[in-house]
């Protein structure tokens, strides 16, 4: 071997060495958002949630230390499965938030419906309270709220109507959770008015868990032919809490 | 356009109602805290509707209302010593945010008390709820329903962890008190009351003996008590606390005890089983057989 030659073998063997001892690039998984960003310290062979018919899996395969530890005021639950395991969260949906009711007709009563649906997580039933922020109004002229057939229905109280002579502004509440409110669909209620201090008024409650429990929410108007025409209007807040 | 009216049906052309949908996790929390500490708590708010909508944030305070889990925003007293904020860069509390469709938003809650609170318990809501929209875009009358969905806080302020409590159960009952070895079930109710300043779950159960034989406990729900109230007790995976027929007939003692630490003496009482449907079948058996003995015509020899 010439000079030439080992000059070249000792440069090529500096290099390949430097070559391999060049730091590697580390595959951890980061997290950004406008205002955050997140360097995860550790990325999983696998994870997530798996289900079939019978049964749900959720694991994590390449998670340090994983497991529920356990000690005096603490719980630390240690692995990516832990962020399924809270279940059926509390969620609630009002199907249509657009109550158009036309033009009205005296004695002839106009209703729109739509469906509220509720679930929750274990260990909580719910309730759902309701609350207007005033009757129905048209500048100075409001369509009272129903007395009902008996004529004391109130916001807490349901009564029958059916009479196309009982004039006034109602709701009934058909399906899960509101039979101790409303016997049947003929029951109507007053919103309670929140413009005369009145509180909101629970129209649906279950005390255990739920998942995707409903009643269909019927609105009625029937006015008198003495009432002044307009397009009347309100707002009504549904409140879903769950139960302590 | 005829052709077009006979085809609507069959054509899969959705009409988009503007909805509410909103889930927020967790539903409720709960912690024990010394006066003068700030915890933090991060809620998830999902947009589930295929729609953005505007959002706003509140708390408010509450008590309880009646014993069934229920809770009341109109006479509670907001206590000052309790400050709440959102801790998101972009975000405050009772500010109006948008959500897309289908998207979601983590809401950090800040909780500071004061180090001169008093020691006890302390209750509210955190409410995320639709900006009302008061636009009427139809020529009739409308109602415009909004949706508020709320995460009850639990914040028990004390110098220790685990805090002395009392409770007492208040009422215990059973229904009915004698039943028969077959038809119907026999349901526990009763009420378990807070004597002290802080919450506690009901922990428990209900034992049913007879002849001094274990015959069935029934698990407490863990539910909440609040201070100086009571409440409902329920069973744990059962709508209402009850046994199933059928039974053997005698006398059964029920005992409902509470976890030591609450501080609660148990409650004793009993029901009677009777072979009532039995004894009732046989008179009926007998008296059939005696009827037709007796008006059954006699056979002349």
């Amino acid at each position: 071997m010439n000079q030439k030659t080992k000059k070249l073998f000792i440069f090529l063997t500096i290099l390949s060495t430097i070559y391999y001892l060049r730091p590697n690039t580390s595959f951890a998984q980061t997290f950004d958002s406008a205002s955050y960003h997140i360097d995860f310290g550790n990325f999983n062979m696998t994870s997530g949630k798996k289900s079939s018919t019978n049964y749900t899996l959720t694991d994590t395969v390449g998670q340090n230390a994983p497991g529920r530890y356990d000690t005096a005021g603490y719980v630390i639950k240690a692995g990516f499965q832990y962020l399924y395991e809270s279940g059926i969260p509390l969620s609630f949906e009002i199907s249509d938030t657009d109550l158009n009711f036309g033009s009205l007709t005296p004695n002839i009563g106009s209703t729109v419906t739509n469906t509220l649906t509720i679930s929750t997580p274990t260990g909580h039933g719910y309730d759902i309270l309701a609350i207007a922020n005033h009757p129905l109004k048209y500048l100075n002229s409001t369509i009272p709220d129903t007395k009902c057939d008996s004529g004391s229905c109130s916001e807490s109280v349901s009564g029958v109507w059916t009479n196309n002579s009982t004039f006034g502004f109602g709701f009934n509440a058909n399906g899960n959770g509101t039979s101790s409110y409303f016997t049947n669909s003929t029951y109507f209620r007053q919103f309670a008015d929140n413009s005369s201090g009145e509180t909101a008024k629970i129209l649906m409650s279950e005390p255990t868990r739920v998942k995707d429990h409903s009643a269909l929410i019927t609105y009625k108007i029937n006015i008198s032919p003495i009432q002044s025409a307009g397009t009347y209007e309100n707002s009504i807040n549904f409140i879903a809490v769950p139960k302590y | 356009m005829k052709i077009l009216l006979i085809l609507l049906p069959f054509l899969n052309i959705k009409t988009h109602m503007p909805n509410f949908n909103l889930t927020l996790s967790p539903a409720q929390i709960e912690f024990v805290l010394k006066p003068g500490v700030t915890i933090i708590q991060a809620y998830d708010v999902i947009n589930d509707s295929g729609s953005s909508i505007t959002l706003n944030t509140q708390v408010l305070p509450w008590i309880p209302n009646g014993t069934n889990g229920s809770v009341n925003y109109n006479q509670a007293i907001n206590n000052p010593n309790i400050e709440f904020s959102l801790n998101n860069s972009n975000i405050q509390l009772g500010q109006p945010f948008t959500l897309a469709a289908n998207s979601k938003q983590q809401l950090v809650l800040k909780i500071k008390t004061n180090s001169n609170i008093p020691l006890s318990d302390n209750y509210y809501t955190f409410f995320v709820f639709q900006n009302q929209n008061t636009t009427n875009t139809h020529n009739g009358s409308t109602s415009q329903a909004n949706g508020k969905i709320g995460s009850h806080i639990l914040l028990t302020v004390s110098d220790t962890e685990n805090p002395k409590v009392t409770s007492e159960i208040q009422s215990f009952s059973i229904s009915p008190k004698i039943k028969d070895v077959f038809f119907n079930s026999i349901t526990f109710k009763g009420k378990i009351k807070n004597n002290s300043d802080f919450f506690f779950k009901t922990n428990g159960k209900i034992t049913i003996n007879k002849n001094d034989k274990i015959i069935k406990e029934l698990e407490l729900n863990p539910d909440n008590v609040l201070n100086h109230h009571s409440r409902d007790i329920s069973c744990a995976n059962q709508t209402s606390c009850q046994i199933n027929p059928p039974l053997w007939p005698g006398h059964y003692k029920v005992i409902i005890n509470l976890d030591s630490s609450l501080n609660a003496k148990p409650y004793e009482t009993s029901f009677y089983v009777w072979p009532i449907s039995p004894i009732l079948l046989i008179v009926l058996v007998a008296g059939i057989i005696f009827g037709i003995r007796k008006f059954k015509p006699k056979t002349k020899n």
